[in-house]
């Protein structure tokens, strides 16, 4: 726990990032927020976490990037505690894009660069590894030309991508995104997710990401996790989780699921009539 | 607090330097004596070559050199740390005296004045060293031990104890109404009377404290975005939070025992750095450190000469002509 450490003495597997919750519980006010929950999401995959307002979604996420402690149960990365391991190297697999970010007018390149902190340590300048990590980041998410603005001066949407190239700077092997399309239009929510998919799919990564729009988490995850009230209700396919039944149970309104006309995933469509 | 005006370190570094050489050269040459420059430079390059004046170089060596530097040294220490903990408390309110230095440093320099022991000339520094020390050190042992632990919290433990500390100080004052006019004039903060022996006991502290902060850059950049977002980065928090606090006050300690409560350059100096520099802590500890340096000589040279003969108290100029000008500054800066 200092600012000055070396590099990890245990290096992951290479192509790591297997993530996996066990019996995670929390509680706040004697009311279960987390109620054990089990989970697990392998490199390669996109798995989304939905669910009611209140269900435990950001929750969950902040105890698997290692945020909040759970009261009970385990969160591990490729088999090992992250709880027994230091905030760095956890930091230098995992990487977490918070929905609200507190922002100070830092350039966006600055920003980003906080996300090579991990790797480089805190108290180091940035090396010409650390930058191409950074350029790298920006091109992903399109913040390129952006790179000398000042963080508090860009818009939402802005805002939301130089969150997601600093978690991209930290070459993670699990990425955590809490709801990374809200505030974004059309353009960006499409290029956000389909980001998701190609870093999950063809980078290899573990992606885990919070939505409240289901027929965005049906077209973009491999695997869906449905919460409520803190546990799990259903963990499968979008086609074995978004029945008709699961979701209105769920969320208390009749919906009727069809199929979309392009890739047959769910289309989820509330019944109007019943408001 | 845009930094639309963000300019190169290799035009904004230099030139600051430059400033700094120019205003202590022409801070050495007022007082009393009245030197021009090129004296002053001849003294301070050459002072045993045949060319140079004696009592030039007696003015300037005995008298003046050591007040200048220790200006420089106090105002560029206020305003580091000023900057350091506008950073890490995420507030543009924030000053070196926000966790309790000031409190401390002037209970323990009121109880030197009034108490029986001595130590010589350093007893006062010493004791509001000392003082603010054990004020910050309480804060953050009080928050650290109530588990609240966030920076609120440390705020919150600083504003209490400050206003208990200063409680107890004019309790004291009025109890010792002989001593009033010296605890005062120390309050008010000023380099009247200092000298080589002031800067020898402030000088290391201050420089040693400023570079640790700036080491301190990037933890300092990312508590700006949050203490969740730092420790999903992977930050220590503590053990950062706690680096920042003990060089911010080693700072903000050796300043206040050399100089008294100075106030305003803590605050302001950061803010205008952060005009031509960004918010950056690798860019904006120097910055505000060379404009804290340049504001405090400046106040300094003019506390010495406004009134002339008699001395105003550096500290009260500060506020006088530093507020509002501070005042203008942020609403130009919010109208753009």
């Amino acid at each position: 726990m200092t600012l000055w450490q070396g590099g990890d003495p245990a290096p992951f597997p290479p192509g790591g990032g297997a993530l996996t919750a066990e019996g995670l519980h929390y509680e706040l006010g004697g009311r279960a927020i987390l109620d054990h929950v089990q989970l697990q999401v392998q490199p390669g995959e996109v798995l989304a976490l939905i669910g009611p307002n209140g269900a435990g979604k950001t929750t969950l996420l902040r105890a698997l990037a290692r945020l909040l402690r759970p009261l009970g149960g385990t969160v591990s990365l490729d088999g090992r505690d992250v709880w027994r391991m230091r905030p760095r190297p956890v930091a230098r697999h995992m990487a977490l894009a918070p929905q609200g970010a507190e922002l100070w007018p830092l350039s966006v390149e600055q920003f980003v660069g906080l996300g090579r902190a991990p790797h480089r340590g805190w108290l180091l300048p940035l090396g010409p590894d650390d930058r191409a990590a950074v350029q790298h980041a920006l091109e992903r998410t399109g913040m390129t030309l952006l790179r000398e603005r000042s963080v508090t001066e860009l818009s939402g949407g802005e805002q939301r991508r130089a969150i997601l190239a600093r978690a991209l700077a930290q070459d993670p092997r699990v990425l955590l995104l809490d709801e990374p399309t809200a505030a974004l239009d059309l353009k960006y929510q499409v290029a956000i997710l389909s980001l998701a998919r190609q870093l999950a799919h063809e980078d290899g990564l573990s992606v885990v990401i919070t939505l409240h729009d289901l027929n965005q988490a049906a077209g973009v995850a491999d695997r869906l996790a449905l919460l409520a009230n803190g546990r799990v209700l259903a963990v499968g396919t979008p086609d074995e989780v978004l029945t008709a039944e699961m979701i209105g149970a769920t969320y208390g309104v009749p919906v009727s699921v069809c199929r979309h006309p392009l890739d047959g995933t769910p289309l989820i469509t509330p019944l109007r009539e019943t408001w | 607090m845009t930094g639309r005006l963000r300019l190169r370190p290799a035009i904004w570094a230099p030139t600051l330097a430059l400033g700094l050489v120019v205003v202590a050269i022409l801070s050495l040459g007022v007082g009393a004596v009245w030197l021009p420059p090129d004296q002053v430079a001849r003294a301070l390059l050459i002072p045993h070559s045949p060319d140079a004046i004696s009592t030039a170089v007696t003015i300037v060596w005995d008298l003046r050199l050591a007040r200048v530097l220790l200006a420089a040294l106090v105002g560029a220490g206020l305003a580091g740390a000023g900057a350091a903990f506008q950073g890490m408390f995420r507030t543009p309110l924030a000053d070196p005296f926000v966790i309790g230095a000031s409190g401390g440093a002037a209970l323990g320099a009121t109880m030197a004045i009034l108490g029986k022991v001595s130590i010589g000339a350093a007893t006062v520094p010493a004791a509001a060293f000392m003082g603010a020390m054990l004020a910050v050190m309480t804060v953050y042992g009080i928050t650290l031990a109530s588990g609240a632990n966030s920076a609120t919290a440390l705020l919150l433990a600083g504003a209490a104890l400050s206003t208990i500390l200063s409680a107890v100080v004019s309790l004291l004052m009025l109890m010792n109404d002989r001593a009033i006019q010296e605890i005062f004039a120390w309050l008010l903060g000023g380099f009247s009377g200092r000298s080589w022996p002031h800067l020898a006991m402030s000088g290391p502290p201050i420089l040693a404290g400023l570079a640790m902060l700036w080491l301190l850059a990037r933890p300092l950049d990312a508590l700006t975005s949050g203490e969740e977002t730092a420790r999903s980065l992977g930050l220590p928090l503590n053990v950062a939070r706690g680096a920042i606090v003990a060089a911010a006050s080693l700072v903000t300690a050796a300043a206040v025992a050399a100089s008294g409560l100075i106030g305003f350059i803590g605050l302001a100096a950061p803010h205008i750095a952060r005009l031509f520099c960004g918010s950056s802590h690798a860019r904006l500890i120097p910055a505000s450190a060379l404009v804290g340096a340049l504001l405090l000589l400046i106040a300094d040279s003019a506390a010495r000469t406004l009134i002339a003969p008699t001395e105003l108290p550096v500290g009260v100029l500060t506020a006088l002509l530093g507020g509002p000008f501070f005042l203008w500054m942020l609403g130009w800066g919010g109208s753009r």
